[in-house]
């Protein structure tokens, strides 16, 4: 079965996402944060990730991405860099999200605004994972 | 710190001022002098019947107008090439007009009289107006002129080798060869002359002292409100005080908030090797305990001071005194201000006055930027607290209403009717709930980042990208929504990349939200009726806005009663949002509506970049 993961310290949108995910036929694992994910990502990678942008810090999420994306040369994520990721933002209509100055565009995949709607995560996940 | 002043600064202006309007005197009282020579020519030759050499005083008087009309001509030429140049010929000017005034009167002292003629006084008239007009050495030099022309015709007239005119009948015949008279006139004619000069000299000096030292406050205030940048504003100070009083270096120095290091903020003139000879420390250095305590200390020669922290480095630089003044802030001492000369005795208690008065300019304006920075950190500090308090806020209700999702869908079981309608509505509620906290968010944002810099945001594709955003939404509610772009070439307007988002969000989300199933969105960009500004119209054929109501569409959470009644959720902060941005970015907006027929806004914002001048034009 295709394994996504969820990483969010919000038990109540982990669980949505697992119901709304699980209905849909994938298997679902969960990290309440980044480090933890991270752990899990390097112990067995998912085909999927979700992650959430404000944790213990307002931009935990980002910085998770970026270093799962890091082109610095030794990254220790280098094998997961193909894993698409979807960002789960309070970011009220926001489809992209420049990260600092002299960085470009975060560089995922797709973002989705909570509250979660299941026939748009169900379409986004599958676009990804069918690619 | 930098050095590139212009050859006449602010400081320096009054100078050529001076001798602009001082000019000007010369050439009126040269037309005086030259109707005066003809004039009095006349009236001691015909009236007097004083023994003249008529022809040739008049030849000289015709000299003088002449070369004065000529002068007058000259000088208005150049006044109408730019200032530098104009003042550059100025003082070659003066200098031809002493040389032609220095050669009418030796001839006018030569033919009424020689030595023995009462014209002698008028050299003191021109060595006046040289002194006052020239600074510096050349003075000195025209009154030695003076007496060598006074001398020299009275040898020639003397010796025979020039004829001697009597124009005083009752004087002596041989008066111009005795030589007891002539010495004594010569003796009594130099002494006075050279004494004019000297304190003439003194008291220019001081004037012109004075002159700069009101130029250099005058500056100091305008740099003082004309910048926010501390560091700029304390440079300038630093210049205007060391230009003012003729020294080569100043320096400025701002105590740490622990009271004791005191930091450089400002040099001017300073070496590098200077600046590293190592951190100055109120406990190391006596000399600036002192002065915070009593104020400001001349020090007349630094090989003498004990109180220095670095007298050797002191030494290297070349600094034999120094001026040292508190810059006092009101509640506590703030730094000092440090003024050096190369010569020791150099500063005067009118310096330390002068000096003093500019620290107290740096103080205004070391507290300004202080208050300012405690502003801004207040500012930043609402900020982060807003954006948490409200990810606080949001995070239970997304949680919520995911859940809510996967029971409406049913995925947990069916529903019953009234069963899903609770659900529905709570969901509608919780949707409510979200939007109020989404634009308080963006309001309070919005109202604490009104300092962040504007930029140049491109117009049209910012455009596009929030349109697409609501082409599903108008899809699902069968609207059409247009853009029409009536300009090929892109204008970027000036704004930030975030706020003009959320004002065309804003403004296309209403549209949208509040047209009726089948309706129409029309967007288009073009440049504004003002030059140099860009407009995008959003018509829409929605439920429109009553008239009586329009002016107050920019009230936080205002709304219209047909609104209200629709039962379309809003927060009355989204227009209240759009205008505070507009005002910001120093644009216009503008509502035309016609209730149950439809509404437009019109938005018109400054244009940045190459574009503007085309997109004023077409």
């Amino acid at each position: 079965m295709t394994k996504i993961l969820i990483i969010d310290d919000d038990p109540d949108m982990r669980l949505a996402n697992r119901l709304i995910l699980e209905e849909a036929g994938y298997e679902v694992v969960e990290a309440a944060n980044s480090a933890e994910g991270l752990e899990m990502i390097k112990a067995d990678p998912p085909a999927l990730i979700i992650l959430d942008v404000m944790m213990d810090t307002t931009t935990e999420g980002f910085q998770t991405a970026l270093a799962l994306r890091s082109r610095a040369p030794n990254s220790e994520y280098e094998a997961y860099h193909d894993i698409p990721i979807i960002m789960l933002t309070a970011i009220h209509d926001t489809t992209s999200v420049r990260f600092g100055p002299d960085e470009d565009y975060l560089p995922v995949e797709a973002f989705i605004d909570k509250p979660i709607k299941p026939d748009k995560l169900i379409a986004t996940v599958k676009k990804l994972l069918d690619k | 710190m930098s050095e590139n002043t212009t050859e006449f600064g602010p400081l320096e202006a009054t100078l050529p001022r001076d001798l602009a309007t001082n000019n000007d005197r010369l050439l009126i009282t040269r037309w005086a002098a030259g109707v005066l020579v003809l004039a009095a020519t006349a009236f001691c030759a015909h009236v007097l019947n004083l023994p003249l050499p008529e022809t040739l005083l008049y030849l000289l008087g015709f000299f003088i107008l002449a070369y004065n009309g000529g002068l007058t001509w000259a000088i208005s030429r150049a006044r109408l090439t730019d200032h530098r140049l104009y003042m550059a010929r100025l003082r070659r000017f003066v200098i031809v007009q002493i040389a032609l005034d220095w050669l009418s009167m030796a001839v006018f002292l030569h033919l009424t009289g020689g030595i023995t003629s009462p014209a002698l006084i008028f050299f003191f008239l021109h060595v006046l107006m040289v002194t006052i007009l020239l600074p510096g050495q050349p003075p000195y030099l025209y009154a030695a002129l003076a007496i060598g022309v006074a001398v020299a015709i009275a040898a020639l007239e003397a010796t025979g080798v020039l004829p001697h005119y009597i124009v005083i009948p009752g004087l002596p015949s041989d008066l111009h060869t005795d030589l007891a008279y002539v010495v004594a006139q010569i003796i009594f004619f130099a002494t006075a002359l050279f004494a004019t000069v000297y304190l003439t000299a003194s008291i220019m000096a001081r004037l012109r002292e004075r002159d700069r030292k009101i130029a250099a406050l005058f500056q100091t205030t305008h740099d003082v409100s004309s910048t926010l940048n501390l560091s700029d504003v304390l440079d300038q100070l630093a210049r205007n005080a060391a230009q003012a009083l003729f020294v080569p270096a100043a320096s400025i120095r701002t105590i740490d908030e622990d009271g004791d290091r005191l930091r450089i903020a400002a040099a001017y003139g300073l070496s590098q090797a200077y600046f590293d000879k190592g951190a100055v420390e109120l406990s190391g250095n006596p000399l600036a305990r002192r002065v915070l305590a009593t104020g400001p200390v001349i020090v007349p020669d630094t090989n003498n001071e004990p109180g220095l922290q670095y007298p050797e480095k002191v030494t290297e630089e070349g600094i034999q005194s120094m001026l040292v003044v508190p810059i006092a802030g009101r509640t506590r001492p703030l730094g000092l201000l440090r003024v050096y000369a190369h010569e020791p005795n150099y500063f005067t208690e009118d310096d330390a006055d002068f000096v003093l008065t500019i620290a107290q300019q740096g103080a205004t304006a070391i507290e300004n930027a202080l208050a300012h920075d405690a502003l801004q950190r207040v500012d930043q500090e609402r900020e982060q607290f807003v954006r948490i308090v409200t990810h606080e806020l949001r995070s239970p209700v997304t949680g919520a209403q995911s859940l809510l999702s996967i029971l409406l869908r049913g995925m947990l079981g069916k529903l019953t009717p009234k069963q899903h309608d609770i659900i529905e509505r709570l969901d509608r509620r919780m949707d409510a709930l979200l939007a109020l906290i989404n634009d308080l968010l963006v309001f309070a944002a919005a109202k604490s980042g009104q300092h962040d810099p504007l930029d140049a945001v491109p117009l049209q594709p910012t455009l596009r990208r929030v349109i697409d955003r609501f082409a599903a939404q108008a899809e699902e509610k069968h609207l059409t929504l247009t853009c029409q772009e009536a300009c090929d070439e892109l204008l970027s307007v000036q704004a930030t990349e975030e706020g003009l988002v959320r004002i065309l969000d804003n403004l296309v989300g209403n549209a949208v939200k509040y047209t009726p199933d089948g309706g129409a969105v029309r967007i288009s960009v073009a440049p504004g009726t003002q030059p140099g500004t860009a407009a995008v119209a959003v018509a829409d054929t929605g439920i429109g806005i009553p008239a009586e109501v329009i002016d107050r569409l920019g009230e936080e959470f205002f709304r219209a009663s047909n609104a209200k009644q629709s039962g379309i959720t809003g927060t009355g902060l989204g227009v209240a949002i759009v205008k505070q941005l507009i005002d910001r970015f120093g644009g216009q907006m503008h509502v035309e509506s016609a209730e149950g027929k439809g509404t437009t806004f019109t938005v018109t914002l400054p244009v940045v970049g190459q574009e503007q001048g085309k997109a004023g034009a077409s």
